[in-house]
């Protein structure tokens, strides 16, 4: 199925995009999902682990099935310093 | 009465004269006095906020100056708080401000921040702002969240139990890999000023505008506009179901 993902913050100028279209395959889950990103786009490779992704507004964890038309986003990690 | 200090700020209208003396009317409380707090203080003390504390029990190191404008070299070994106390205090006698050499802890919070109208980011430790979060939960008082890295920076102002929460978003973060972050040394001021923004629209009563990220290398600055998560350990009303 092809999913629409919108990407926030450096993925932009990683990506050169706003959203990238992926294909994946049924019964995927969120973190399905960033693996796929992170092969095509390698240089968000650091990230993988603490992406943070959201399906529908909703920041969800990577277990979480996707369904074709579901609006997925991915930004950076939750940054900590102070 | 709003002295001339003010005069230019209360020519903005979201502000406006009578927001001005609204916020002399409001007490922040302010946890972290390092880059990030110690701007946020240094701004809110200007803009006019009532009263203002500042916690935090470290000490100024050399290794903050590049990221901090309040401390100087004749201040390495001294309280970060006690310095910014005295020297904010001097800069607006209008207000309050209270530096607390104080570590925070899940024993002392409530006392820190029972009468506070927003509790203000300045730490850099997630499991302090999942305290923080806690705390802003169980007693309905508004915090505003932010956190630098490198060249990027994030915001997000906490309504709770209207907006999601901080757990709603950091739910996909491990545990601190306890190395020195590194951080570029203008973003704290500038993720500051958001920041200070965010929390001046919640003193004023408006809706925060999600959670802001800022890449300053890259010039991108993105707004998320994101809905509470319903399964949230900390803010949701669903257990979820495995």
């Amino acid at each position: 199925m092809k999913i629409t993902i919108r990407v926030f913050g450096r993925y932009k100028d990683i990506t050169k995009k706003d959203t990238i279209q992926l294909n994946i395959g049924e019964g995927n889950t969120l973190g399905d999902v960033i693996e796929c990103f992170v092969k095509q786009y390698p240089a968000t490779e650091k990230d993988k682990s603490r992406m943070m992704a959201s399906k529908n507004k909703m920041y969800a964890s990577f277990d979480t099935p996707i369904t074709e038309g579901d609006e997925i986003t991915l930004s950076p990690p939750v940054v900590s310093g102070g | 009465m709003i002295t001339d200090r003010y005069r230019r700020q209360t020519l903005v209208k979201e502000l406006g004269q009578k927001g001005q003396e609204q916020l002399a009317t409001k007490h922040a409380v302010i946890i972290g006095g390092g880059g990030l707090g110690s701007h946020s203080a240094n701004m809110l003390v200007r803009m006019g906020i009532g009263s203002i504390d500042i916690i935090d029990d470290d000490i100024v190191d050399i290794t903050n100056l590049h990221r901090t404008s309040i401390f100087t070299e004749h201040d390495i070994g001294k309280s970060k708080t006690l310095i910014l106390g005295e020297r904010l205090q001097s800069v607006n006698t209008k207000v309050r401000v209270r530096g607390i050499n104080q570590k925070v802890t899940s024993e002392n919070i409530w006392s820190f921040v029972q009468h506070a109208d927003v509790i203000v980011d300045g730490t850099d430790s997630i499991p302090l702002r999942l305290l923080i979060n806690d705390i802003s939960l169980q007693h309905n008082i508004p915090w505003v969240y932010a956190g630098v890295l490198e060249t990027v920076g994030m915001v997000m102002g906490v309504l709770p139990k209207k907006t999601s929460c901080f757990q709603c978003i950091a739910q996909n973060i491990p545990a601190s890999r306890n190395q020195e972050t590194p951080v570029l040394g203008n973003l704290p001021a500038i993720i500051a000023a958001i920041q200070c923004t965010e929390t001046i629209k919640i003193l004023r009563g408006r809706q925060p505008a999600g959670l802001l990220i800022y890449d300053i290398w890259n010039q991108c600055f993105d707004v998320m506009n994101i809905k509470r998560n319903p399964y949230c350990p900390m803010c949701g009303k669903k257990k979820k179901i495995n």
